[in-house]
């Protein structure tokens, strides 16, 4: 998958993770997002049964923009692994924040029930696969 | 002014609602699988969303005043059919936005946050399709635990009738419209023996555990339909078919019925 030249165009700087690190921690607070430039991750939710991964994400995928979108006002709604190393680019989070409420609030409520059923849906999955996998 | 400033001063005013729509505890206000654009946002009362997965309905959420319905459609510009169902839970009071308006609004906002909404629509409908095949696995778990052991394997203790009846399946997570042609070889009243085609069709179909939604009609005339897992597999008797052994995961009560009488020494 390549990276959309528009995305590139948002990153401020890059970070490197090592294999299995935590890049962002369900539960935390913050409203920046990324972009992974090289590697995978793994988007995990924590469980009564433990860790269980609801998403895997490659190159040009985003991750942490729920957060952004709400701006900051929901905590991290799951964590995100590093699945070997990883480069990813931090978005601007000002200058998405500046775009997004450039837009009719009709489409920011749009959106903004677009992260609400996301959100929704990752919880019902890892609901059902603990259900499964017990 | 000028002209594009008055242009961004009508975009950030809220465009204005097209109509109110009222329905009743239960009505069914948005079809999975129909097409459509409209845009509800919930004024009065609760709605469910859930998708209908191998004819079991699976919730996806319960919206409350504030909320929308039908943005996936809209963001998919209705290229793919409604992904899930609305029924009114309550009494219900709708907001219907004009989704032209919205779509034009759509396609001139910051490429940045059209790229996000993209990805997040992406994944939410992956997401949704991986509930939907789950959901139907729960319900197959539980199944299983009513019937008891899975009979694969001990095919001796119950009564096999061979018979040569057509029937249609399909995947259970497949639209209803998918059939395909099937031929069932043998009836008891713990599966069905079935030969397909083999060729042309997608393998994952006719994997070990996959769920297919069958239907038929008996020679007495009466038709059935069951969910079935698939048990066995192997060759065909004749070159390009497959012959399938599978377990009852779901039957109805009336199929049942049928099955019951059908399968009488």
């Amino acid at each position: 998958m390549t990276i959309e030249k528009v995305i590139l165009g948002y990153v401020t700087h890059e970070e490197n993770y090592g294999d299995k690190t935590e890049i962002i921690q369900q539960g935390s607070k913050g409203d920046w997002a990324f972009v992974i430039l090289e590697g995978e991750v793994k988007v995990k939710k924590k469980t009564p049964k433990g860790w269980l991964t609801v998403d895997t994400l490659r190159q040009g995928d985003i991750f942490g923009e729920m957060a952004l979108i709400t701006k900051g006002e929901c905590l991290r709604t799951a964590s995100v692994f590093a699945n070997g190393p990883v480069k990813v680019g931090v978005l601007d989070t000002d200058r998405v924040i500046k775009d997004y409420e450039s837009i009719s609030p009709q489409m920011r409520t749009l959106l903004r029930a677009l992260v609400t059923r996301l959100k929704d849906s990752t919880d019902q999955l890892a609901t059902l696969v603990s259900k499964i996998a017990g | 002014m000028e002209p594009n400033m008055v242009a961004q001063i009508q975009i950030k005013n809220a465009l204005p609602p097209i109509a109110r729509l009222h329905y009743k505890s239960g009505d069914l206000i948005i079809k999975q699988g129909d097409y459509g654009l409209s845009i509800y946002k919930v004024i009065k009362g609760k709605v469910r969303i859930f998708r209908e997965s191998g004819g079991k309905e699976v919730s996806l959420a319960t919206l409350g005043p504030g909320e929308v319905i039908g943005e996936m459609s809209f963001f998919n510009r209705s290229l793919e059919p409604r992904s899930a169902s609305a029924r009114a839970l309550t009494d219900v009071e709708l907001e219907a936005w004009h989704p032209a308006r919205l779509a034009r609004e759509y396609d001139q906002m910051p490429p940045i946050i059209k790229l996000i909404a993209d990805k997040m629509l992406s994944r939410l409908i992956k997401t949704n399709t991986l509930i939907g095949k789950l959901g139907a696995k729960l319900e197959e778990s539980r199944a299983q635990n009513r019937l008891g052991a899975e009979p694969k394997g001990s095919g001796r203790r119950f009564y096999r009738k061979q018979v040569d009846l057509d029937c249609t399946y399909r995947p259970l997570d497949a639209p209803p419209k998918v059939r395909y042609p099937g031929k069932i070889k043998d009836i008891s009243l713990a599966g069905i023996g079935m030969e397909v085609n083999s060729i042309s069709r997608s393998n994952t179909m006719h994997d070990l555990g996959e769920l297919l939604y069958v239907s038929t009609v008996l020679p007495n005339n009466k038709e059935v339909d069951f969910i079935v897992k698939i048990v066995d597999i192997r060759k065909g008797r004749l070159p390009g078919r497959l012959f399938l052994g599978m377990a009852y995961v779901d039957v109805s009560e009336d199929s049942r019925k049928k099955l019951g009488f059908f399968m009488m020494p």
